[in-house]
């Protein structure tokens, strides 16, 4: 679409001159940028702190999830030795079961041949 | 992407604060509302200065976005051109008796009049000089709908300022006669 001339070229080509005119920029508001800046150190400040809150955070996760793992460690390495320990009082029991029923075996075996004689 | 362009925040509001408050300002017809839209857009600016890649970026950048939230925040207020009438009358009294001629010191407050993509399109064009396809670019519209929201606020500009320089002559004339 092409512009159409609605007025003569001279005084349209004026009028815009006055729309451009009209149209220069405005100085900004002499406080805009100190008040830009100031609203750009607080949101810094609210974002670091918001930073720290998120590491506090993320570090007191990991020394609960460090101490809940530590604990599940040590109750299983506990259940593990305590399960030893009576393996070990078993087969203890075992041994000392064993001795006496082969020196009753030998004393039996002994009282035998004696009463066959 | 990497680019060598090291932008400077401060400097960048220098150079720009008068485009932003104006676009801003010329859009909405208040200027309370305008400075908030420059810091917001300003604010931005911060957020995604990383991203841009040389100062022709970033005012155009700055231009878009500036136009984008006039827009929104228009839409939020939807405000009525007769509101923006009253509010021209009273918050801009200074800066139209600033204006040397008297059809000069009336545009801007016809300009509010002006529907919103008309209004857009002659602020970018006549305010920051651009021409229909870097304002078809900031717009984020078809250079076909620029050139004719462009042609048709400026009939309608003209209009509204040929009635109003007859209704001055007409008081001059009373005037003088007086």
């Amino acid at each position: 679409m092409e512009f159409e001339p609605m007025e003569p070229m001279n005084q349209m080509d004026e009028f815009e001159r006055e729309v451009k005119q009209a149209l220069e920029r405005r100085p900004a508001p002499p406080g805009l940028k100190r008040k830009l800046m100031d609203r750009r150190s607080l949101r810094r400040t609210e974002h670091r702190r918001s930073h720290t809150v998120i590491w506090q955070r993320l570090a007191a996760s990991v020394v609960l999830a460090v101490v809940l793992c530590g604990g599940w460690m040590w109750h299983e390495r506990e259940e593990k030795r305590k399960g030893e320990a009576a393996r070990q009082e078993v087969l203890t029991a075992l041994r000392i079961t064993g001795r006496a029923l082969n020196e009753m075996k030998t004393q039996l075996a002994a009282k035998h041949s004696g009463d066959e004689e | 992407m990497a680019h060598d362009w090291q932008p400077d925040f401060e400097q960048l509001v220098d150079e720009h604060q008068s485009m932003v408050f104006s676009l801003a300002s010329r859009m909405t017809g208040d200027r309370g509302l305008a400075e908030e839209i420059a810091q917001d857009v300003f604010l931005e600016l911060d957020r995604n200065l990383a991203r841009l890649e040389s100062a022709a970026h970033a005012c155009f950048w700055l231009r878009r976005v500036t136009m984008s939230r006039s827009t929104d925040a228009m839409r939020r207020r939807r405000v009525r051109s007769t509101d923006m009438w009253i509010e021209l009358e009273e918050g801009h009294v200074a800066s139209v008796e600033d204006k040397a001629s008297p059809l000069g010191a009336r545009i801007e407050q016809m300009l509010a009049t002006l529907p919103e993509p008309q209004r857009a399109a002659l602020v970018l064009r006549y305010q920051e000089d651009l021409t229909l396809e870097e304002i078809a670019a900031t717009l984020d519209a078809p250079l076909a709908t620029v050139k004719s929201q462009l042609q048709r606020g400026l009939k309608l500009l003209r209009a509204k300022a040929q009635s109003h320089l007859k209704d001055y002559v007409r008081v001059k004339e009373q005037t003088s006669g007086i």
